[in-house]
């Protein structure tokens, strides 16, 4: 038996594969009659198909329609005609992790690339069968054409001709002036699926003579299997056999409630734990008390904490933030097949590359013995970076080789068994000067670094490179001060952290844009016009851009943001009684901005949400306005809900104690103005928009108590 | 195990099953109708939901035994003669992002709408207020469902 130690040190190994990175395998051309594959990732049928991978998970995202837009435009395709499959882990498809709001500006150029490596060789094809020169050809809805003659040939009819022609190694790429595709707005190509029940989610997936899991697991936190008794259990009719693995006792049946009833009736002694006095209340005391004292400085605008000696006024505050579970409403879930030193799993994994690896480890077979089919998620949010379901289930098919085994997860299992978002306390503190003016400015941040690949160690919990990033949020405040230190103090906890979306910053967002408008009220200034300053608008010594931890923060876009949302927000306009506007903004690392104006009411009423957002070049405006409207739903269910543990348990368990926002809940009133910043690549969307929002209501709503909202939930 | 017969879109089965099965794993493992959705198995997310006779319930908290004898329809079922009016509202205002709650939200609005054709924003939200969607399509759910009101009483 596997103990718990040794999971955790195998998933630090795994982590090396978890790399998101941007390589990708091109193939070279078949050279086969057929199908025209000039890389890996398009193939053009004789019937004029063309047929994309898509190599990134969709979890609602919508990469599997922007994603096939970018190679589409690139190859002048037909758009009806095209078909998706998605990339499976292997030699051509090295790196197909999802997360970060990275799959737009990840993709972008390998999608170009590989389509207009293809148009490359159909133009040229068709240029030789007519004798002419490539330039003197057009092509357009997957047709080229020969202006001058007027002869015209479709992509069908030139596969087995194109698949001769040599691959450029460096294709031409269309200008922005040129997209006839980019930036128009497309429905979502699964859409239609969804809407009939036929799309595949994970926990949809069916094998013939598959068979159902799930797995006892401990109540309380690093508890393991002391003993068990499947007495009861195996009289269950459908229960075929109970197992034993790292994390519990698995129930294996003909169904989900055969496994269910068998779960529910067997007997487990669990061991003591250490964690069995963990609780969040006492752990936020410690996170606060973290910091009292400056922690490892990751960022120093002028003098640093000095500029606070010579403040005329000091302010000071202290922000908390909960842990949270994901909450997607398809619980995590995988199904798996041993057989004859093979391994085939189908997952809704953001993580598919790893599975190989994972699944190499726990059978002691290669990897390249694995295959990896990734399914539709639903809803990801960071869950699926997580793979301990999927090594679960490798674990329970080894006790069942030659036939396939779905393994389930209840939603309580989900709940509570799955990694958080950590809690998270900020220390705020500003100095003003004799005139009000924000002089001085420290964010001390205390949280529990992520620890499911691998656990930071104590050097690297005290080393500024290593701890930047837990303080994401904190490091890229946009804003420029005379003097400013930030700081960042990692405060171990016993529960599983990981990705969530917006990953480390929404915590981080809050604390800092709600302290923000603390300053603008003690000030008396406009909470648009401070923020307008703190960028920089009328001091030239404040630069335009800076690189913090890698990311390229520009302010003039972060400006262009907000003025817009003074231009178009109408924030001046006369509110009901008891109405208040809240803003906040954010530069998200991406390179992706985004302000909010929202209107509140108490207790907790959002009555209109006015957004901006520079994403960088849209690659398809429908999909930023989902993300938009999703992401600030998204944030405030952040604001209700949270996950809190008692004598080392997570409490929360389904949705009746882990409230997410309801339909009643939905602001009536959404606008989203996308502007340009000029940028000539896409950004992402999926975390940004949702960090800024929660402080948007918090401060509209603190100022309708005249109280300041500084813990979440509200 | 009990002997049970019902009809899930208009299909009679007879399934020799255990009476206390909840009937979303009647149709998601049995009958392999894995449209309808699991999300919570408590009622609060309305993912799993049906209709019964026309009326919508709550698959996970109907065992096998209290269903027998009934006719269900599910989101499979739905568009068995071409796509109802939802659900071209739903593509139409391209509702879903994850899209794995909307079959439960498509066959409660398909309902509402056949009680009360012309529903008011609060209509909606009434109807719909058990039916939980993480990626926030609510505000798309709403115009779907004036889209499809305004579309006339044909389903």
């Amino acid at each position: 038996m596997k103990t718990r130690r040794e999971f955790i040190k195998l998933a630090a190994a795994g982590s090396g594969a978890l790399v998101l990175g941007f390589r990708i395998g091109l193939g070279d051309e078949t050279g086969e009659a057929g199908p025209f594959a000039p890389n890996a990732w398009v193939r053009i049928e004789p019937d004029g198909s063309i047929v994309i991978k898509v190599g990134k998970t969709e979890m609602g995202q919508g990469v599997r329609t922007a994603l096939p837009m970018i190679l589409a435009e690139e190859l002048n395709a037909d758009f009806q005609k095209v078909k998706l499959e998605q990339a499976s882990p292997g030699l051509l498809f090295r790196s197909l992790g999802t997360g970060g709001s990275t799959s737009m500006m990840g993709m972008w150029y390998p999608m170009r690339h590989a389509g207009a490596a293809a148009r490359t060789m159909l133009v040229a094809a068709a240029a030789e069968r007519w004798s002419v020169p490539p330039e003197s050809c057009r092509s357009a809805g997957s047709v080229v054409h020969h202006p001058a003659s007027g002869r015209q040939v479709a992509y069908g009819d030139l596969v087995a001709d194109a698949a001769r022609q040599p691959v450029p190694q460096e294709p031409t790429l269309k200008k922005p002036a040129e997209y006839t595709l980019l930036g128009s707005s497309i429905r979502r190509m699964d859409a239609p699926d969804m809407v009939t029940g036929q799309a595949v989610y994970g926990l949809d997936f069916r094998l013939d003579g598959m068979k159902y899991a799930v797995i006892a697991r401990p109540p309380v936190l690093d508890s393991e299997v002391e003993s068990f008794d499947d007495a009861a259990t195996k009289k269950i009719p459908g229960v075929l056999k109970v197992a034993q693995v790292t994390r519990g006792v698995a129930v294996i049946a003909d169904n989900t409630w055969a496994a269910l009833k068998g779960r529910a009736a067997l007997k487990v002694q669990w061991t003591d734990s250490d964690a069995a006095g963990f609780n969040s209340l006492d752990h936020m005391t410690a996170l606060e008390k973290a910091t009292e004292a400056p922690g490892v400085t990751i960022r120093k605008d002028g003098t640093g904490r000095a500029g606070m000696a010579g403040a005329a006024k000091r302010m000071e505050a202290v922000y908390h933030y909960p842990f949270l579970a994901h909450a997607a409403i398809e619980p995590v879930n995988s199904t798996v097949l041993v057989e004859k030193g093979k391994c085939e799993i189908w997952s809704p994994t953001q993580t598919p590359n790893t599975l190989q690896f994972v699944a190499s480890q726990v059978l002691g077979i290669p990897a390249f013995e694995v295959k990896v089919h990734v399914l539709l998620v639903g809803g990801g949010f960071g869950r699926r970076l997580g793979f301990d379901f999927d090594y679960e289930a490798v674990e329970v098919a080894k006790e069942m080789e030659g036939t396939p085994v779905h393994l389930v997860w209840t939603r309580e299992d989900d709940m509570r068994h799955g990694h958080f978002q950590a809690a998270s306390a900020h220390r705020m503190l500003a100095g003003l000067d004799a005139s009000g003016n924000l002089a001085a400015f420290e964010h001390r941040k205390a949280s529990t670094p992520h620890n499911i690949y691998r656990a930071p160690t104590e050097e690297q919990k005290n080393d500024p490179a290593a701890v930047i990033g837990w303080a994401w949020g904190v490091y890229d405040s946009p804003y420029a001060f005379k003097s400013a230190e930030m700081t960042y103090r990692a405060v171990d906890a016993p529960m599983p952290i990981g990705p969530w979306r917006a990953v480390f910053s929404p915590s981080s967002v809050f604390a800092r844009e709600c302290f923000i408008d603390e300053v603008a009220v003690a000030t008396g200034r406009d909470p648009v016009e401070l923020r307008l300053d703190l960028l920089g608008r009328n001091d030239e010594s404040v630069p335009e851009t800076f690189v913090a931890n890698g990311d390229l923060i520009e302010r003039p876009r972060m400006r262009q943001v907000l003025e817009t949302l003074k231009k178009n927000g109408d924030l001046d306009r006369k509110l009901p009684k008891g109405h208040a506007l809240g803003i906040a903004g954010n530069a998200y690392h991406t390179g992706t901005y985004v302000a909010y104006a929202v209107e509140v009411s108490l207790p907790f009423n959002v009555h209109k949400v006015s957004c901006v957002v520079d994403c960088g070049l849209v690659i398809n405006p429908h999909g930023v306005r989902q993300q938009v409207e999703g992401g600030l739903i998204w944030a405030l269910s952040n604001m209700k809900g949270q996950t809190t543990f008692k004598g080392g348990r997570a409490v929360q368990s389904n949705y009746s104690n882990f409230p997410i926002t309801a339909f009643g809940e939905t602001p009536p009133e959404i606008e989203t103005f996308i502007v340009d910043g000029g940028a000539d690549r896409p950004n992402g969307l999926g975390e940004p928009t949702v960090c800024p929002m929660i402080p948007a209501v918090a401060n509209g709503l603190s100022r309708l108590t005249g109280s300041r909202i500084r813990s979440l939930p509200v | 195990m009990s002997r049970i017969t019902l009809n899930v879109n208009g299909k009679s089965h007879t399934l020799d099953i255990a009476g206390d099965m909840p009937l979303l794993w009647v149709l998601r493992d049995i009958l392999g109708l894995t449209g309808t959705k699991y999300g919570c198995g408590e009622g609060s997310c309305g993912a799993c939901t049906v209709l019964a006779d026309g009326e919508p319930v709550q698959s996970c908290r109907i065992t096998v035994a209290e269903a027998a004898g009934n006719s269900f329809t599910t989101i499979e079922g739905l568009a068995a003669s071409g796509l109802t009016r939802c659900q071209k509202a739903w593509l139409e205002e391209d509702v879903s992002q994850c899209g794995y709650c909307q079959p439960g939200m498509i066959l409660e609005s398909h309902a509402l709408l056949r009680r009360k054709p012309k529903p008011t924003d609060q209509d909606i939200d009434q109807a719909l207020a058990g039916h939980l969607c993480r990626c926030g399509t609510y505000p798309r759910i709403r115009k779907a469902i004036q889209i499809a009101a305004g579309a006339g009483s044909k389903s």
